[in-house]
């Protein structure tokens, strides 16, 4: 599959810039979202200047319905446009006993909803046309139970479900549809979400342009489930077959590790 | 009996809401009841005040909606006539491929069964914990175990409901708070005429009953199971689930789909 065009949210930093970056060198042209201009600015015109491809911003916060609309119209009014990577997600830290109704829910806007909209217009747009595809950023922590931060994992377990079931509806039709599950990656995510990882040891860690790479690879070559590193498929494959009470166990202790 | 007093039920209108309802009713449990329709609500209070001499509160509200959610929030913080139980039960579903469906019904749905029961059960975390006790339980569906092609927004929902109840399970494990995530399988209510689905074709060992639905949840609850699957045959289909590689798994509810006449 060839691409053209890729509407990438969340390309102002960590994964989604890593994304963008990759599809550029690939000479797929750029429309990059954020909330950050500034940021946007400076990198659209360091991907133009070393890969030579097209780049615009887009200045939207998708948590708000204003933002969402301003996405979604960019991506069904370009004819061009033929990729979405839908990256743009937040997480937060602490049990949720105690934590703000309102900052749970922010998160599920931006990580659901904000999701979901842009992958049903992309979807309808593309299986008009019998081209195109749609990379979600998911997470290794959609496979099981994140005591810690229930309301992150949950998000990640509703875009590999809802990803996995729409490459299906859309196999025969020529759109390609992935999941990328990563796990930890070395971004300004877990600073932001005040998440103190640096119990868990190095091997854990993958880098934000490997990701990026196995992510746009699992795209082209339509695989509906992409975890980049080794030890991370292990894990997956163990969530998988193991017992529920197992994980929950196994996940409250990488919790403790990798937390506060 | 039960080690509640005072079960708050979303969708308790009708179906699994309705059931575990009167399950608790009969287990001498109080009840709020949480709808959008009135009149049903009364008519199911009248019933469980009559038949199991408990007190029943009806409390009208469009979970969908801020306001609707709020009113909910309220009413389970409040101290007066505490609530210490949460039943989040509503939920809908929509049958049809994502690119062929109205973009707001899937928002809505996801307004429903995804961030309404994220804020009730924040709140109801909140405030269980802080008493020491209490019992949160969340409708999920067989659904959460698979993806579901054709009904992709509505597992994907499930997957939501079962990932976050079983993480809260764990976060509350030793406070006294229960957290328990039931997953039925094909249950006979009005959610597939809701969503316009025929369920001629469905094998009749498939089939569950509302009652033996809550019956299990309700003891699962009590238990603190973190996870209730009722019915053998669906015990079995999960444990099938965790053996197949996730591609076969796809195809497979794919065919599934198409053998029931779900899916579009």
């Amino acid at each position: 599959m060839k691409l053209e065009r890729a509407v990438v949210t969340g390309a102002s930093a960590g994964i989604g810039r890593a994304i963008a970056e990759e599809l550029a060198r690939r000479g797929v042209a750029l429309v990059l979202v954020a909330r950050d201009a500034v940021r946007l600015e400076e990198l659209a015109a360091g991907l133009t200047r070393e890969h030579g491809v097209q780049v615009e911003v887009l200045a939207a916060d998708l948590t708000s319905d204003e933002g969402r609309a301003l996405v979604e119209d960019r991506v069904a009014a370009l004819p061009t446009v033929d990729c979405l990577v839908n990256n743009a997600g937040m997480g937060t830290y602490g049990p949720m006993a105690g934590s703000s109704v309102s900052a749970e829910q922010q998160q599920v806007e931006l990580n659901v909803v904000a999701l979901l909209r842009l992958t049903q217009v992309a979807a309808q747009t593309f299986n008009v046309r019998r081209h195109g595809a749609i990379l979600n950023v998911s997470s290794l922590a959609g496979f099981q139970p994140n005591p810690g931060h229930a309301t992150y994992g949950a998000t990640k377990a509703f875009v590999t479900s809802l990803s996995e079931a729409l490459h299906e509806e859309l196999r025969d039709v020529g759109v390609h549809v992935t999941a990328l599950c990563p796990g930890y990656t070395r971004t300004e995510f877990h600073d932001r979400a005040d998440w103190d990882a640096t119990g868990l040891p190095d091997m854990a860690w993958a880098s934000a342009v490997d990701v990026a790479r196995a992510g746009v690879d699992g795209l082209l070559a339509n695989r509906a489930l992409v975890v980049p590193g080794g030890p991370n498929r292990v894990l997956a494959g163990l969530s998988q077959v193991l017992p529920s009470a197992v994980t929950r166990r196994m996940a409250g202790a990488v919790t403790k590790l990798g937390g506060r | 009996m039960s080690s509640y007093t005072r079960a708050l039920v979303t969708g308790a209108s009708s179906g699994i809401g309705r059931a575990i309802a009167l399950e608790y009713a009969k287990r001498g449990v109080d009840l709020v009841l949480v709808a959008r329709t009135e009149s049903r609500l009364k008519a199911l209070a009248d019933e469980a005040n009559a038949t199991y001499d408990v007190h029943a509160e009806v409390l009208v509200a469009d979970l969908c909606t801020e306001q609707g959610r709020l009113i909910a929030e309220q009413r389970l913080a409040a101290d007066h006539r505490p609530v210490d139980v949460l039943v989040n039960n509503a939920g809908m579903a929509v049958d049809e491929e994502l690119a062929d469906s109205d973009p707001d019904i899937r928002i809505q749905e996801v307004e429903l069964n995804v961030v309404a029961v994220t804020r009730l059960a924040t709140t109801a975390a909140s405030t269980f914990r802080a008493r020491g006790r209490g019992g949160i339980l969340n409708v999920s569906s067989v659904t959460a175990f698979w993806p579901v092609p054709g009904n992709a927004t509505y597992a994907a929902g499930k997957a939501f409901v079962l990932s976050l109840s079983e993480s809260l399970h764990v976060e509350l494990d030793g406070t006294g708070v229960h957290v328990s995530a039931v997953c039925p399988g094909f249950t006979r209510t009005e959610i597939f005429d809701r969503a316009g689905l025929d369920t001629s074709k469905v094998p009749g060992p498939l089939w569950l009953d509302a009652h033996d639905v809550a019956h299990a949840a309700v003891e699962g609850l009590e238990q603190n199971d973190a996870v209730v699957t009722p019915g053998s045959l669906w015990q079995a289909m999960r444990l099938a689930s965790r053996l197949t590689p996730p591609p076969m798994a796809r195809r497979m509810t794919s065919v599934m789909e198409r053998l029931t006449g779900f899916g579009g």
